[in-house]
């Protein structure tokens, strides 16, 4: 809790010979994260070498290869797939080198035919388009181009134009526009041209066809039909090859992907002519298991042990170990940083925290409900799939029940005061539409209560901070690190000390009233100068630069304010809603209910339904974004620093295949 | 004179009621807009980002909203003005 997983550093040796079998071993049990071996970067490697490949990766990568080729062809998402049973890797083996040719075979001369089909069609498609302005002249083709005295101009004007010189003339008018098509004596050609510049002339070049344009059109339109209907075969067949073949390509690939990557892992070790040596890490509860595996499997050939950490200087693999109910939340961690692995990791903090932002902002009986029901909809749907989107659904299910909770704190329900529950917390209840209950917002109240949440977060964060440096910092510094956290505390307490002593504020302590000792200032007033005053020295004793920071300590704080500037907006539009759909839609035919005032009751539910989806859409945005930046940047920005290196042990999760 | 002198000061009161609306107006409205400059910089570049890789989504999302503290203080202030 509070700190990543431990980790252990093994080191693995042996001959060379074994190297297949250790390898297999290694990421059957999937726990050996691989520390990437460097030539020539440590002393006490001198005269090793990178290894190369097993024994057959180029052949493997050549069948992946070839796979994958007949996979897009299909465009064959391993994902979509449902799952199915498990494949022996012997017998795909053998499926492999039997039907892969054959059918790989099948699918490139498919997708060649289709190929050269869609060349045909857009051909077609071409023609189509240079005939379609002539398709209303009823002359052949063939009598429009092909003189050696006369020139034929095609084209569209804007206007019929009087070309001046002696020619044969035909004029349409159309919707797509005018077209002009003149037989002009060559002698006469430029100056016609320049005649149908001032009727906007834009040529169109004639189609080398013969007989009329529609009649073309015809033909190369049937013949489209033809191309795109052969197509449209092609593709079934090639989509029933799919339907048959999809697992099994699925397994074949999978099993490929994984002997790729085990016959490549040598380039990862270091060797020397007959030995190979692998270091990395594993969890610290697994150092047995991985190294009595190893034993096992190469029986007793090679040599494991485990090396001492140096916490300094070796870069350890970070993989978290957190209790079931914040592991969602590392989602949030890793979208920041990876905690490093000598830092407090906060999951844990940021799992209690985040919720009870979210549901301080959203907080409502109402959109709480929805939000639970959609998180375990989602949840029921995802479970298959797992991953990151999952881990967010996590965050939503215990954001919504936080939701719920301060929904009920607030005595909030889609807008309306909860009947019978007064509010525990500052009431929220804005006075729109005259159907607010109780004594209307509590602004100031609201505001000095998030502010109580900002102290607390930004005082907890410090005291992490403290903690962080105690544990790992040393000598001089260490002290200096611990002082200055303690030093930013320090200013942020007297400071609250010396407004408490001068101006009285609700939920907070009055001391106002207490009798000047020195200076006219009274005791609390004097302690929250001295604090204030030894904090900065604190902070200046680790670094002077700090001193401008002092300003977000106030700014900090007050960030928190969006709490409840968010919360009432998202209140706000709930009570207009209500407003609208309630007060000037629905009750108003309530007093004299006709035919035509249910029509308008439905409409005013349907404005109901709508108004408060959207607002759900709103609160949970509004409220996950900015709760997730009160962590990041106030609560964080005290105490961590992220950038450690995710544990990912070499391996595969098997999905189609097995051993 | 007494009724005159009523009126007045309803009349006074109803323009404070209204010169207050006008100043929260004010404050989230040009909060609002600093908001929307400030944003329209980061917005182009997370965008950008993002179509570069698809991992930033999350951390450049948060980065966009961060000059959303204007608007909420400003947000803040017309709230304490008008309650």
């Amino acid at each position: 809790m509070l700190k990543p997983e431990k980790m252990g550093k093994i080191l693995i040796a042996a001959p060379k010979d074994i190297m297949g079998v250790v390898v297999a071993e290694l990421h059957r049990q999937r726990l050996f994260h691989v520390e990437d071996f460097v030539e020539d970067r440590d002393e006490e490697y001198e005269g090793y070498r990178i290894g190369l490949p097993l024994e057959g990766a180029s052949q493997t990568s050549k069948d992946l290869i070839r796979l994958r080729s007949v996979m897009s062809a299909f465009s064959l998402q391993p994902e979509e797939l449902k799952p199915q049973e498990m494949a022996r890797a012997s017998a795909l083996k053998e499926k492999i080198e039997k039907d892969l040719p054959a059918l790989e075979a099948e699918v490139e001369a498919l997708v060649n035919r289709r190929q050269a089909l869609e060349n045909k069609a857009k051909e077609a498609e071409q023609k189509i388009e240079a005939l379609s302005p002539f398709a209303e002249v009823p002359y052949d083709l063939s009598l429009l181009s092909g003189y050696r005295t006369v020139t034929v101009l095609a084209g569209y004007v804007s206007k019929k134009p009087d070309l001046g010189v002696p020619c044969e003339e035909y004029f349409a008018a159309s919707k797509k526009g005018n077209l002009l098509i003149a037989a002009v004596p060559n002698a006469y050609k430029a100056e016609a041209e320049r005649n149908l510049m001032d009727s906007q002339f834009q040529a169109i070049s004639i189609p080398l066809e013969t007989g009329t344009a529609k009649e073309r059109i015809t033909e190369y339109a049937a013949k489209l039909e033809l191309v795109n209907k052969e197509i449209q075969e092609i593709s079934t067949a090639l989509d029933s090859r799919k339907g048959d073949y999809a697992g099994f390509l699925a397994a074949c690939e999978e099993l490929l992907s994984i002997d790729i990557e085990k016959a490549e892992a040598p380039l990862r070790f270091a060797t020397t002519d007959h030995a190979f040596i692998a270091e990395g890490w594993v969890p610290k509860d697994s150092v047995g298991t991985v190294s009595d595996g190893i034993i096992r499997a190469s029986a007793g050939k090679a040599f494991v042990t485990e090396l001492p950490v140096e916490e300094e200087k070796d870069v350890v693999p970070v993989e978290y170990d957190n209790v079931s109910f914040a592991r969602p939340s590392q989602l949030l961690m890793d979208t920041y940083a990876r905690p490093r692995y000598t830092e407090l990791d906060p999951t844990l903090v940021v799992a209690i925290i985040y919720p009870i932002f979210f549901g301080l902002i959203l907080g409502d009986l109402g959109y709480g409900l929805i939000l639970l029901a959609m998180s375990i909809g989602l949840w029921m749907l995802l479970k298959k799939v797992g991953g990151e989107a999952q881990q967010l659904v996590g965050v939503l299910f215990i954001a919504s029940i936080s939701t719920i909770i301060f929904g009920v704190l607030y005595s909030e329900v889609f807008g309306f005061m909860i009947p019978g529950i007064e509010p525990v917390l500052p009431s929220r209840h804005l006075n729109i539409g005259g159907h607010a209950g109780g004594h209307g917002p509590e602004i100031p109240e609201l505001m000095i209560m998030v502010i109580w949440v900002g102290v607390a977060t930004i005082t907890l964060g410090r005291i992490l901070g403290i903690v962080n440096h105690a544990l790992h910092d040393h000598g001089s510094h260490r002290i200096k690190a611990v002082l200055a956290n303690l030093g930013w505390i320090m200013v942020l307490w007297g400071l609250l000390f010396l407004i408490w002593s001068f101006v009285a504020l609700p939920l907070m302590p009055d001391l106002t009233g207490m009798p000047a000792v020195a200076g006219g200032l009274s005791a609390p007033a004097l302690l929250g100068l001295v604090m204030m005053l030894l904090g900065i020295v604190f902070i200046i004793r680790e670094s002077t630069l700090e001193i401008i920071e002092l300003p977000t300590i106030l700014s900090h704080v007050l960030s928190f304010a969006r709490i409840v500037g968010i919360g009432l907006s998202s209140v706000a539009i709930a009570m207009v809603v209500n407003f609208i759909a309630i007060g000037l839609i629905i009750e108003p035919q309530l007093e004299q209910l006709t035919i035509f005032g249910v029509v308008i009751v439905i409409i005013g539910a349907v404005v109901f339904l709508i108004g408060h989806l959207l607002n759900t859409v709103l609160g949970v945005l509004g409220a996950g974004i900015q709760s997730l930046r009160l962590n990041y940047i106030e609560f964080f920005t005290k105490f961590y620093k992220g950038g450690g290196k995710k544990y990912n042990p070499f391996g595969t999760k098997r999905r189609y295949s097995e051993e | 004179m007494l009724l005159q002198t009523d009126v007045a000061v309803q009349v006074a009161e109803a323009s404070q009621g209204g010169m207050k609306a006008l100043a929260a107006a004010i404050a989230v409205g040009s909060t609002g807009i600093a908001t929307g400059i400030a944003e329209t910089a980061i917005g182009s570049a997370a965008v950008g980002a993002t179509a570069e890789n698809k991992d930033v989504f999350g951390l450049v999302l948060l980065l966009t909203v961060i000059p959303e503290t204007i608007v909420i203080f400003g947000l803040v202030v017309a709230l304490l003005m008008l309650f």
